[in-house]
């Protein structure tokens, strides 16, 4: 075996004994240890992603050489690969883009707990992303669940605490659900490997028996997964959680922790049940309608929000509901396109919401839309960056958001029964969008008779300025040559089956 | 090939080179030197950039059409020059130069004159793209691309009117876009490509299944696409964002970016082929919005005091003239609108330049304080009366060319009541036009016996201003005198070669 097949291991366990190390480490080099760990695991995601683009295959690590059942599998695809680099790049940019907040929002001494806790949040997802077994998934979805927990909870105000309260029993309920799940589905099929399930969940459907408790399994796995990415109805945590926590927590928050449930969710979808058995289910229906209400709902909720964080935050949801809205038209298009918007409103979300951050910096640290007023003349480049960010959530065309809206709608016309619906809401919540985001952009460009905030020049913000260029370059690189990507996201969904 | 690409990226280039090089407003001793450059390079790349243009108008490269890069796909960005784009291309050639040499002079006492002139020169750009676009999804992304590239224009100011109006007409723009987007999605179901075909692109297995959804398809576009032409109930953006942009930003405003939404209708009607959309209810709806928009415009132009305002709302009106014979889909009326396309375009880019002088030379806004205006500036005022006499539609202007052609485009069409009713009302509007324009050739060249003469000075404009005040007022007279050259390559665009 070729020595890169090492890599998805070795990205795994180095971000989780980095985690460790950074426990003894000053704050200084805690910071240090963990970009490196970032980069680290970014580079080698890189190599992988090359070596399976060249080989056309996937393959299956077995942990110490032993095969299953006794040992554990790793698995890695173009998918997989892929989508590791990807959460690589938006993780170092999101704590990049929140270092300079860093040492305001949580005490001097906490520092190294910081940095523990996002170690341990990379390598949960690392682990979510390449796992071949249904019960370290669930492993790592707790770890992923405690860490995400101390992520919000590390600025100590009474709203985070609330929030990671609150977020703790959703999550643990979400949990539950899947576990529950995973509970069944061993009983039915003896299995935890989810090759092997696939075959059994086969066997069932084929005799015919047992196939409601199968559907029951899948059905409580599903809910809680969208418990977990906060799908609507399931998002009362979300706004909280994302709007008190410190800059980097928010943004990797909204763009990496529920977008690691929503890929394990298309495992379990192609690698444990299998596509076409998900597809013939009534559950894509309600995954379907529950998408639809959410991207309207998300944006109304958005609108008539008053605070930019939580705005943010409530348009996390409507994205979700597109991403939910493609799994719903059960075809390989709509998944292809759910694809595309995790990678496009990862891209976007964590733009937006460090760019938010220069701009509340720049109005007294408030973020009541009042006193943003003019924002965008103090901190420029945070205006900039945030219209850039709001024109590809609209989806104006160059940005990332319009190919997956395209992409979406390319995917709703092959559907005959769920065309029209998905148009409609298509068209309703884009407006939507437009009225929320432009608003906001309007705002921070109004212009102010009285200079009550002092503004902010790049000398001042180096680091931070270039991380929101970089963000920017993301999105329209996505935006404009989406192509490539796309095939690799079509390739690495064939490799799944 | 390269003529239409340079066409297009050229000026792109050249406007960011601008607006990086002279990012800092000019100011100090070498500021007049420094100007000079400015203006001497703007210069250059206005004419280069027209000569570019004109290349690929000439050379016939652009008749078979090249794909760019593929958005998606199956969703190439591909350039064709087919007639109705060289049409357009036309009237974007000759406005954008000779507006932006009246600038030279205009905005001699701006700060921020550079950044005006790179953002001008980024709309000159992507007007190129929109008339070379050679399908809708093309098309599409510069109809995004103007708007955004256009809002700085009438931002220039920086007064909170101007960023209000702005982003007016951003909001309008975005939501008009979004229902053509609509549109787009439906139609790529059921067209066998974008590219834009004569006489349709539906299959005719698609107009019998969903005829009736089509028919609101075309009708959400249609709608979607004339907000960009000012048609009502979305009329209201225009008479905000035109007057507060400077004078020959207004021009290029008026006479030739808001043609976009007139060349959008036209090619939205291509796709749907006018055979499928005459005598529908469709056909009916528009015909009942452009005569509303018609007389309404005008009526708000009489009662209008300020004159740049007055020249916006009569925009309006005239738009609406040429989405009228369009909207009456016969080989007639066609000819009359597009011909109205190039008289309005030259006349309406005249008067508003005639009314920067005005403005420029002695700070009067309002009619009513022009008296006597032709004593001081009396080739200005010419230039104005006789183009009015061109919108008005007296011979043997160009506009009374196209009027006519309108007129027996209706009468000849054999719709019940607006067959009639269309003359009558394009007739009403007609002497509007004459009530809201002569008045100031009227007390400009005849004061009346209590004016004050000795207070008279020379104020005529340097040549700067008066040369393509003249040259546009020419054109507007020329293609009345010679309607058969304008009318061959009309011919040619509607047949479609």
């Amino acid at each position: 075996m070729n020595f890169i097949c090492n890599f998805p291991f070795f990205s795994i366990l180095l971000s989780l004994f980095s985690g460790t190390i950074c426990s003894v480490l000053p704050a200084k080099a805690a910071k240090v240890v963990n970009r490196a760990v970032i980069i680290a695991v970014g580079l080698m995601s890189a190599v992988l992603l090359l070596y399976l683009l060249s080989t056309g295959e996937p393959f299956i690590y077995w942990m110490g050489h032993f095969p299953a059942p006794w040992g554990n599998e790793i698995r890695a695809g173009v998918l997989e690969a892929g989508m590791a680099l990807f959460f690589c790049m938006i993780m170092y940019l999101s704590m990049a883009g929140g270092a300079h907040k860093l040492p305001g929002e949580v005490v001097e001494s906490k520092h190294n707990l910081y940095y523990i806790l996002v170690n341990l949040l990379l390598s949960s997802l690392l682990a979510l992303v390449y796992t071949n077994d249904m019960f370290t998934a669930y492993v790592f979805v707790e770890i992923n669940t405690i860490s995400a927990c101390g992520l919000i909870m590390i600025r100590q105000v009474g709203r985070t605490i609330e929030a990671a309260v609150r977020y703790m029993i959703m999550s643990l309920l979400g949990s539950g659900l899947l576990l529950f799940g995973l509970c069944i589905m061993y009983d039915l099929t003896g299995h935890l490997l989810m090759s092997n399930i696939k075959e059994s969940v086969g066997l069932i459907m084929a005799n015919g028996e047992y196939q409601i408790p199968l559907i029951v399994s899948v059905a409580l796995m599903c809910i809680g997964l969208c418990i977990k990415s906060a799908l609507f109805p399931f998002h009362a945590w979300l706004p909280d959680a994302y709007g008190y926590s410190t800059v980097s927590s928010a943004a990797i928050l909204s763009s990496l922790v529920s977008k690691g449930y929503i890929f394990l969710l298309i495992k379990i979808i192609y690698r444990v049940i299998g596509f076409d058995i998900f597809n013939n289910t009534r559950i894509i229906d309600v995954l379907f309608v529950f998408g639809l209400m959410g991207m309207i709902f998300g944006s109304l909720s958005a609108i008539k929000e008053k605070d930019i964080r939580r705005m943010i935050a409530f348009s996390s949801v409507a994205q979700i509901g597109y991403i939910y809205m493609g799994f719903g038209m059960g075809t390989q298009a709509g998944m292809v396109a759910s694809v595309f918007h995790i990678l496009s409103h990862a891209a976007t979300k964590s733009l937006l919401f460090v760019a938010a951050i220069g701009l509340t910096d720049v109005s007294g640290g408030s973020r009541k839309f009042i006193d943003l007023t003019g924002a965008a003349y103090r901190n420029k480049w945070a205006g900039v960056a945030f219209t850039a960010g709001s024109l590809s959530m609209v989806g104006v065309p160059l940005f990332s958001g319009f190919i997956s809206k395209l992409l979406f709608a390319q995917a709703a016309v092959q559907v005959e029964g769920k065309m029209l619906a998905s148009l409609i809401v298509l068209g309703i919540s884009t407006v939507l969008n437009a009225i929320y985001f432009m608003k906001t952009v309007l705002r921070i460009y109004a212009t102010t008779d009285e200079a009550a905030y002092t503004g902010i020049t790049f000398r001042d913000m180096k680091a931070y300025a270039v991380t929101l260029v970089f963000f920017i370059l993301l999105n329209v690189i996505l935006g404009v040559s989406s192509q490539p990507v796309v095939n690799m996201i079509e390739q690495g969904l064939a490799m799944f089956a | 090939m390269f003529p239409i690409l340079l066409s297009i990226f050229f000026p792109i280039a050249a406007g960011v080179f601008l607006l990086i090089r002279y990012r800092t407003p000019l100011s100090g001793e070498k500021r007049n030197t420094d100007r000079k450059a400015l203006l001497l390079l703007t210069g250059c790349f206005l004419v280069i950039t027209a000569a570019f243009a004109v290349a690929a108008l000439l050379t016939g490269t652009g008749k078979d059409g090249f794909i760019l890069f593929n958005l998606t796909k199956t969703l190439p960005v591909y350039f064709r020059i087919d007639s109705v784009g060289t049409l357009f291309s036309l009237l974007a050639v000759i406005v954008l130069p000779f507006a932006g040499f009246f600038s030279f002079e205009y905005m001699k006492h701006e700060e921020r004159e550079s950044r005006y002139y790179g953002f001008y020169l980024l709309a000159f750009g992507v007007l190129n793209g929109l008339c070379f676009a050679g399908n809708l999804i093309t098309f599409y992304l510069f109809f995004e691309l103007l708007t955004l590239s256009s809002m700085p224009l009438v931002m220039h100011s920086g007064s909170k009117e101007a960023v209000m109006a702005g982003l007016k007409y951003l909001f309008y723009s975005l939501c008009g876009a979004y229902a053509a987007l609509f549109g787009i999605y439906f139609l790529y179901r059921n067209c066998d490509s974008l590219t834009f075909t004569a006489g349709g692109a539906l299959r005719a297995s698609a107009v019998a299944e969903h005829g009736g959804f089509l028919l609101v398809t075309a009708f959400v576009m249609l709608l979607g696409f004339g907000v960009k032409a000012g048609m009502f109930p979305m009329h209201a953006w225009l008479p905000t964002a035109h007057p507060v942009a400077p004078a020959p930003a207004s021009a290029v405003l008026s006479s030739v970016i808001v043609k976009a939404g007139v060349l959008a209708t036209i090619r939205v009607l291509g796709m749907f082929g006018t055979n499928f959309l005459r005598g529908t209810w469709v056909q009916t709806a528009w015909i009942i919005l452009t005569l509303i928009t018609v007389f309404m415009g005008s009526l708000l132009a009489y009662r209008e005091p300020v004159l740049k305002k007055r020249l916006a709302y009569s925009t309006v009106s005239q738009l609406s003239y040429i989405l009228f014979g369009l909207a009456v889909m016969n080989e007639t009326s066609r000819t009359g609108a597009l011909c109205h396309v190039l008289a309005h375009g030259f006349v309406k880019a005249a008067l508003f330049l005639c009314a920067g002088a005005i403005i420029y030379k002695t700070g009067k806004t309002r009619v009513g304080e022009m008296r006597g205006i032709g004593k001081e500036m009396p080739l200005t005022l010419w230039c104005w009366t006789i183009a009015s006499l061109g919108l008005i539609g007296i011979p043997p202007t160009g506009g009374f060319v196209s009027k006519w052609y309108l007129a027996l485009g209706s009468l000849k069409s054999g719709l019940p009541v607006f067959d009639v009713l269309g003359p009558v009302i394009l007739l009403l509007s007609a002497l509007l036009t004459a009530g809201y324009l002569l008045p100031l050739t009227i007390y400009g060249f005849f004061p009346g016996a209590d004016y004050d003469y000795g207070s008279l000075q020379k104020k005529e404009p340097c040549k700067l201003m008066i040369v393509p005040i003249l040259i546009l007022t020419i054109l507007s007279v020329l293609i009345g005198l010679f309607p058969d050259i304008i009318a061959s390559t009309i011919d040619m665009a509607i047949t479609g070669r």
